[in-house]
């Protein structure tokens, strides 16, 4: 093997790893980072906010609590994970030890009502509600509990308050 | 005249403001099941736990909806929901029970009590008898109670994938503070 074909022989061996790096470890690598990107971003993925999310049903408090009084199981499929409007009037309004807020929609006359938990980041809205008053609010539904005692009640999770006219 | 039936209402409100049975409905059931080698926390609060309590006989009742607890991570919550306590088909955790000696504890006065419950937790369908033991404040008229204790996860039927197997630990730390107030029943 004189000098020049080795020297072609080396040439064709770069091309060859030039090439290797060109379709095949670059794609890998670039396919790996964007699913480590995915992985990571859905693991650190937040809560949306319900504000941003459109209602599935739109409700009164009283229509939402028969309906689950009549028949929980199809309620429960039919609302339960549901970003749900309820309307009503503002029975109360709960501040816990830890500032956190429910407001209660419901008719004043009953123990039943429909319980909001507030996402703490819109607790202002709800701060500023005034009690007896028709309101709208917008929340996740977590499901329905029913005491004799207690009456009933349709829990929403992560609620915003939606209008207070 | 007037004074006089303000001073019977408020003697009426006197005696039946104190029922025979203490509730509420903002109860704040913690959880954690991080295991001692997890580098993240597996936590979850719920804030709207309901609970009544017979001050007479001590039969208590609580109820929580496992939708209902809140986790930090969108991603933690959802595989709580749908993998581990499927609460589409369980949406809720009930505990039946009973607090031993409630009759020594004086609601209207101020004061510390511990008192030992017993009953059943029922969660992801399966239920298992349940002992621990209830702190009671009595402070200004207000009643404080608060618990803690554990689960184990495959007492219901909670199974932990192998991928997490590091960081879920096999028991479940939880713990519940709540103010109840007393319950104005109609005669």
């Amino acid at each position: 093997m004189d000098r020049s074909e080795y020297a072609k022989q080396l040439k064709s061996i770069t091309v060859k790893k030039k090439k290797i790096l060109q379709y095949i470890v670059l794609p890998i690598v670039l396919i790996i980072g964007a699913i480590a990107i995915y992985f990571y971003k859905e693991y650190n993925r937040t809560h949306k906010d319900v504000s941003d999310l459109n209602a599935d049903y739109a409700v009164t408090a009283t229509n939402l609590l028969n309906e689950f009084e009549s028949n929980e199981q199809s309620s429960n499929k039919k609302y339960w994970d549901k970003v749900i409007e309820v309307e009503g009037i503002a029975k109360d309004l709960v501040k816990d030890a830890k500032g956190f807020y429910t407001i209660v929609l419901g008719d004043p006359e009953t123990m039943s009502a429909v319980r909001c938990s507030i996402d703490s980041a819109h607790n202002n809205e709800a701060n500023s509600i005034t009690k007896g008053k028709n309101i709208k609010i917008k929340g996740i539904c977590s499901g329905f509990n029913s005491d004799e005692l207690l009456g009933s009640d349709v829990v929403l999770v992560r609620s915003v308050v939606q209008s207070t006219n | 005249m007037k004074k006089i039936i303000i001073v019977c209402i408020a003697a009426l409100t006197a005696i039946t403001s104190f029922g025979q049975k203490v509730f509420t409905k903002t109860a704040e059931v913690y959880f954690d099941a991080t295991s001692p080698s997890s580098p993240e926390k597996i936590e979850g609060i719920n804030r709207s736990g309901t609970c009544v309590i017979d001050t007479k006989n001590g039969n208590m009742q609580f109820v929580a909806l496992m939708k209902g607890f809140a986790f930090e991570r969108a991603l933690m919550e959802e595989h709580f929901n749908e993998n581990y306590v499927e609460s589409h088909k369980y949406p809720k955790a009930e505990f039946k029970g009973d607090l031993k000696n409630i009759d020594k504890v004086d609601f209207t006065k101020d004061g510390t009590y511990t008192l030992k419950v017993k009953g059943v937790l029922s969660l992801h369908g399966e239920s298992k008898e349940l002992e621990t033991e209830a702190k009671f404040i009595v402070q200004n008229g207000n009643i404080k109670a608060s618990t803690a204790f554990s689960v184990q996860l495959s007492d219901f039927k909670i199974s932990i994938p192998g991928l997490v197997a590091d960081k879920l630990s096999k028991t479940a730390k939880v713990g519940i503070n709540c103010s109840l107030q007393s319950l104005k029943t109609n005669p």
